[in-house]
């Protein structure tokens, strides 16, 4: 009973297997999954753990690969429709289906622990070199990364924050790397890329997290005050507290756009481009000359968008850099002059 | 759509595998960097001002090696110019001292000669007198007794005489 769901859902799946179908396709390229596809295969994945507690406490440890095309194991299965759809789920005493507690180590989660290994080797890589040959000027690599480091450190954190840069610094060039390369890697299309990490929502709102905290953490005095007893004409501010209210909002609203920005930013520049390739399988109906005619402008196309991307991927960087630098800076006013900036800002 | 709802599992990881980038790169990556690098502009900006300071000392260099041999000759001159003056000096001051004892020994000289003078004089005169009134009495030891008067008159003739040379 518990397995016939599954089993059926396969069936449905394979029975579609030669029409194409372009939003599951976008869609399944754009979102998390438990295996990660080899290149020219999409039979074949690299299996990776999953990590499941099912509803009696007990963890689950197996590699994907058990719960390829429908198969389960364990009672935990792929969901192939429902609220779950694409997510482990499994089956309960009662036999209601549930969704487990899952830490599994999924394709993103994988590209992320290899985005930030290639982050540490990058840094690591510079201060080595300082390490080892002091003043002289790095070269090729060291001396590209160097170079990020000090436009994101000189550019952007020193003129920003001034005595207070080196006590924030740390923070701003860690999420400024991590996410240039998790922008990056997303944008290579086999293995150690190819996952979709700052176009999925999780991804950003972790960093826009980061960010409100330590916005929020190490505010100043001054910061507070002008939250909740703002520089205005009483009437804005008592007894009805519209000020206050609308810079609490805005407390809120600073990460969440962080968050949201470089989600859509990434998510888009990803999504044009399958759809591009997906234009090439849509119209292959048509015949040979219009499949033809279509791949040149489709492949040309995409060529322009990756590129677009590679822009972009800096840019929403540098952006989300510069933006949470503002915002810590914004909230380490000392004086009144500066708390007017805040609202001009707003 | 889940496409906007974040996967628990996701973010935990992401919290995860973001806070134990930052803790490592915070610890031994970013503060080193930043320091070298900051450390690096201090060292090029002194390299400039030295490199500045050491071009002025370089033009300025000539104007002191020259100001330098003027002040030396200048002390030269002075130095060799007070020697000529503490020669001059001595050499008066010598010739001073000189005259000054030769006059003493000349002096002394004189009032010796002078005494001796003066002494043979009286001897002379002594024996003169001696002589003389020997002679007066060996030729008036007959006409004359030891006439007191007669040895005045003798003694009157013999001042005359004597005044007269």
């Amino acid at each position: 009973m518990a397995f016939a769901f599954p089993l059926s859902a396969a069936e449905k799946a394979g029975g579609e297997e030669n029409t194409f179908n372009p939003k599951e396709t976008i869609f399944e390229h754009l979102l998390d999954g438990y295996g990660w596809e080899l290149p020219f295969s999409h039979e074949h994945r690299i299996p990776l753990p999953v990590i499941v507690r099912d509803y009696k406490g007990d963890w689950n440890v197996f590699m994907s690969h058990r719960l390829d095309h429908g198969q389960a194991y364990n009672g935990f299965y792929i969901a192939q429709e429902g609220p779950n759809k694409g997510k482990v789920e499994g089956v309960d005493d009662a036999g209601n289906r549930y969704r487990p507690l899952d830490l599994s180590i999924t394709k993103n989660v994988l590209a992320l622990i290899i985005a930030a290994l290639v982050c540490a080797w990058c840094v690591f890589s510079v201060a080595h070199w300082y390490k080892k040959r002091r003043f002289k000027a790095p070269k090729k690599g060291v001396g590209a990364i160097e170079f990020l480091i000090e436009f994101v450190y000189t550019g952007v954190i020193k003129s920003t924050l001034g005595d207070k840069a080196p006590r924030f610094a740390p923070y701003l060039l860690t999420i400024f790397f991590f996410i240039l390369l998790m922008n990056l890697l997303g944008l290579i299309v086999i293995f150690p890329g190819g996952a979709n990490l700052t176009g999925n929502i999780a991804v950003t709102m972790v960093l826009a997290l980061c960010t409100f905290i330590i916005v929020n953490v190490r505010g100043t005095k001054e910061y507070w005050k002008e939250i909740f007893w703002p520089d205005v004409p009483l009437w804005l501010k008592f007894p009805l507290p519209i000020m206050p209210l609308i810079e609490v909002f805005g407390i809120f609203t600073k990460p969440a756009a962080l968050m949201v920005r470089l989600f859509a930013n990434m998510m888009g520049g990803h999504m044009i481009i399958l759809s591009l390739i997906s234009l090439i399988f849509i119209f292959s109906a048509l015949g040979a000359v219009v499949v033809g005619f279509t791949t040149v402008i489709s492949v040309l196309f995409s060529l322009f968008m990756l590129m677009i991307d590679t822009l972009v991927s800096f840019i929403q960087a540098y952006v989300f850099t510069m933006l949470s630098t503002l915002f810590i800076a914004l909230a380490q006013v000392e004086g009144h002059h500066e708390g007017k900036v805040e609202k001009v800002e707003k | 759509m889940e496409l906007f709802t974040p996967e628990f599992g996701l973010v935990f990881w992401m919290f995860v595998v973001f806070i134990i980038l930052f803790a490592i790169l915070a610890k031994y990556a970013w503060p080193y960097i930043i320091r070298s690098l900051d450390e690096r502009a201090e060292l090029i900006d002194k390299g400039v001002e030295y490199a500045q300071e050491a071009k002025a000392q370089l033009d300025n260099a000539q104007a002191d090696a020259k100001a330098l041999l003027v002040e030396a000759q200048k002390q030269q001159m002075e130095i060799l110019h007070e020697a000529a003056q503490m020669k001059n000096h001595i050499i008066e001051e010598a010739r001073q001292a000189a005259s000054v004892e030769a006059k003493k020994v000349m002096d002394a000289a004189a009032v010796s000669i002078e005494q001796a003078r003066k002494e043979s004089e009286l001897q002379f005169r002594r024996e003169v007198s001696e002589f003389a009134l020997q002679i007066a009495e060996k030729m008036m030891r007959k006409q004359l007794s030891d006439d007191k008067t007669q040895v005045e008159m003798i003694d009157k003739l013999l001042n005359e005489i004597e005044n007269k040379n």
